[in-house]
């Protein structure tokens, strides 16, 4: 009786003490400060699509630091950056980062260290940097850039009769050659998924060049935004505008930006798309389905004359460096060669995105990648990526309102001046 | 009870006096063995307890006070700042949240519906209707489904061009738009967490019905009982257990276990007319990174999901002592 007693008191304390070790060790605690070792945070690196970039990086990284062992680690990115803000309130964790451009990093950039003193031969061979940079520090390197480029199916328009060469120039163009798609082929005129509240955005940020004048359109990056503009209210009429003239696919509300409304698109069932430039919904995946050739790029089409359309893009991804980091020096040479033009290349090649290194050579991309990266220079950021997110989640539920019909569009500007001046 | 004072005095004494009288016997020993053995049994229950009760503390009741404590700080720039019930105050001014708990109300309107689907089909099932055999293992089988399949393959027939809507088009019924009309939608999603949870409940009447005495089923069709007849005045009563308890459990499920389906199926939309408070929860601390706010509004489920939870006790705790 009493050996069992004990016997039973030890499993149990075993377990108890297996119990206390579980909580307490926590997940993701990686001990990568010790110096000859860099540990990467990513959501990148566990992709097939990514491994030759991964690989290069590395073997750029080798020739400089021979000594220092490279571990990347890629979480999951639902997960990403609850993951990060737990290992920066420990303020310990990855050496090197992964971050998206705009919010995301600017509301981390306490945790990082300024890199412009490590990257500044890289300036002029890499674009995108404004989206990490916060008060005039630079806080990461881009690696890809991100933008939302009207998209059309060229075998659309040229069975319609029309030149598939040359799209129209102006809003009214636009939709009298949308008109005669539908009638020719039956195919709707934009291929939309508003169920997250992502089309709305894709809109507001293609559409806002040709919409807004360039004085409108700095003020608004720059924070000074004028919702009650008759401009900014444009941009919300044509939203609405153009779903109740039946230019959008059946049930956009209801349809996925990711993937359902590209679907549609790929599957020649709509003639445009508004979608992006790097790792989905783009050049590489429409071409798959439609063929390099028959994928087009436009400018957006003209809404007010004064306006200037240009290619909305910030930079998508780049790496930074932790602020406890013990060498930064060491740690902004991996940041470097993660941004190396061969790695650049290879992530380009396989992965599909418009890298931000502009030497990259694009002559095997088809016409639509050598359009996007023609029109880089002279592009201009995001107007959706420069509101704060609670806008952005709002701005998505208004839109959804504006399609059903059960908002004005004076409402759902009121809405969000309101909430862009809180939040 | 002075007057009984004195008396205990006496086995005191009689104890006080007993053992040194008794030391020199051989049995020392041996009591002083027994004495360790019952300290080591007295022991025993807190050491066994341990690991249940330290998990509990550990992983429930602490991260749950942390998390109250948070809900009463600040987000961003008032991080760790004490800022007493803004968070709450902000709470009910959103209307999302509103939604979200009106969203609650409505599951718990509809909870005599997802009660009531499971309770019939298992009647038919225990009265033989032809197939029954088949039934009770297709019944079951969405049960065994991940949210995330089930929302997937919904997505597919409920889409807008899907083959449900193709179908209505066939009967000359206009096209509903499931998922995207904000007066529908959260209906379609409730319906489609029935249709994947009902089997469980199905499991569980049907074990009800094992206890069911078949005489009074008999009886009933003498007497001539139609069949609605029978089930309101023979099953349901015999029963009346096993029915509160299909209804504990599908009201947590209910609440608790629609996140998935949610995410897939709706994000929450069309114009955030399908949140629930968990929903709320994860969007405020993953997407809109406000955590203090998220901890708000997690106490705030905390204290709905006590409500129910107690008035769900007490019911069954009535119902059991009428039986």
């Amino acid at each position: 009786m009493k050996q069992r007693t004990l016997w039973s008191a030890a499993l149990v304390m075993g377990l108890a003490l297996a119990a206390g070790c579980g909580s307490a060790a926590g997940p993701g605690s990686p001990s990568g400060n010790s110096g000859d070792k860099l540990v990467v945070w990513d959501w990148k690196s566990g992709d097939a699509k990514a491994a030759g970039y991964v690989e290069k990086a590395k073997a750029d990284f080798a020739k400089k630091h021979p000594g220092v062992e490279v571990e990347f680690v890629a979480q999951p990115f639902d997960q990403y950056y609850t993951l990060l803000g737990a290992a920066i309130q420990s303020g310990k964790g990855p050496d090197v980062i992964l971050f998206n451009g705009g919010g995301q990093i600017r509301d981390r950039a306490d945790a990082l260290a300024p890199l412009d003193t490590y990257v500044a031969e890289d300036r002029q061979r890499l674009a995108g940097w404004d989206a990490f940079t916060k008060d005039g520090k630079t806080y990461a390197a881009p690696v890809t850039l991100q933008g939302h480029p009207l998209y059309y199916n060229k075998a659309l328009y040229e069975q319609a009769g029309l030149n598939p060469d040359a799209p129209a120039k102006t809003w009214d163009d636009f939709v009298k050659n949308c008109g005669v798609i539908t009638e020719k082929t039956g195919a709707k005129c934009f291929a939309l998924g508003n169920k997250e509240g992502i089309g709305i955005q894709f809109f507001l940020s293609a559409l806002g060049s040709a919409t807004l004048t360039p004085q409108e359109y700095d003020d608004w990056i720059a924070g000074k935004r004028n919702w009650a503009s008759s401009d900014v209210k444009r941009i919300f009429e044509l939203w609405k505008q153009a779903n109740d003239a039946g230019l959008n696919n059946d049930g956009a509300n209801s349809t996925a930006m990711f993937n359902d409304a590209f679907a549609v698109f790929q599957s020649g069932k709509a003639a445009n798309v508004i979608g992006l430039m790097s790792d989905v919904g783009h050049w590489k995946d429409f071409a798959e389905f439609l063929g390099a050739d028959e994928v087009g790029v436009m400018d957006a089409p003209l809404v007010n004359p004064a306006a200037t359309p240009s290619l909305p893009y910030d930079g998508g991804i780049g790496y930074g460096v932790a602020k406890w980091a013990k060498d930064p020096k060491v740690a902004a040479d991996l940041v470097r060669s993660l941004t190396s033009t061969d790695a650049l290349s290879a992530f380009y090649a396989d992965g599909g995105a418009i890298a931000s290194d502009t030497t990259i050579d694009l002559s095997e991309g088809g016409p639509a990648v050598k359009t996007i990266v023609s029109e880089v220079k002279t592009g201009k950021p995001a107007l959706h990526v420069a509101l704060s997110s609670k806008t952005v989640d709002l701005m998505g539920r208004l839109s959804q309102q504006l399609l059903s019909g059960s908002i004005t569009v004076d409402e759902v500007v009121q809405q969000l001046a309101a909430s862009d001046k809180t939040g | 009870m002075s007057s009984v004072g004195p008396a205990p005095a006496g086995p005191t004494e009689g104890a006080a006096i007993a053992p040194p009288a008794r030391r020199p016997h051989p049995a020392g020993p041996s009591s002083r063995r027994n004495r360790r053995g019952s300290r080591a049994e007295r022991l025993a229950p807190f050491v066994l307890l341990a690991p249940a009760v330290l998990i509990i503390v550990a992983l429930r009741l602490w991260p749950l006070l942390l998390g109250v404590n948070f809900s009463f700080t600040g987000d961003g720039d008032r991080n760790g700042m004490w800022v007493g019930l803004d968070n709450y105050l902000t709470l009910l001014d959103d209307p999302l949240f509103r939604t979200a708990l009106g969203n609650v109300g409505l599951l718990v309107l509809l909870l005599p519906v997802a009660v009531a689907i499971p309770g019939l089909l298992a009647t038919f099932v225990y009265l033989r209707v032809p197939g029954h055999r088949v039934y009770r293992g297709v019944y079951f089988f969405p049960a065994v489904l991940s949210p995330v399949i089930v929302g997937a393959i919904f997505n597919l027939l409920l889409a807008y061009d899907g083959p449900l809507n193709t179908v209505l088009g066939g009967v000359g019924l206009g096209p509903v738009d499931w998922l995207g009309d904000p007066d529908v939608a959260i209906f379609a999603v409730v319906g489609v967490h029935v249709w994947a949870t009902f089997g469980m409940a199905l499991v569980v009447f049907l074990a009800g019905f094992a206890t069911l005495d078949p005489s009074l089923l008999d009886a009933a069709k003498v007497d001539g009982a139609s069949l609605p007849q029978t089930i309101r005045h023979v099953i349901i009563p015999a029963l009346s257990r096993t029915i509160q308890f299909v209804f504990v459990t599908t009201m947590i499920g209910m609440l608790t276990s629609m996140f998935g389906l949610l995410y897939v199926m709706t994000s929450g939309g069309p114009e955030g007319s399908t949140y629930l408070p968990e929903y709320y929860v994860w969007i405020q601390q993953g997407q809109m990174n406000q955590p203090a706010l998220a901890s708000a509004a997690s106490t705030a489920l905390f204290l709905i999901m006590l409500v129910v939870g107690l008035v769900q006790i007490g019911i069954l705790r009535r119902a059991g002592k009428e039986e």
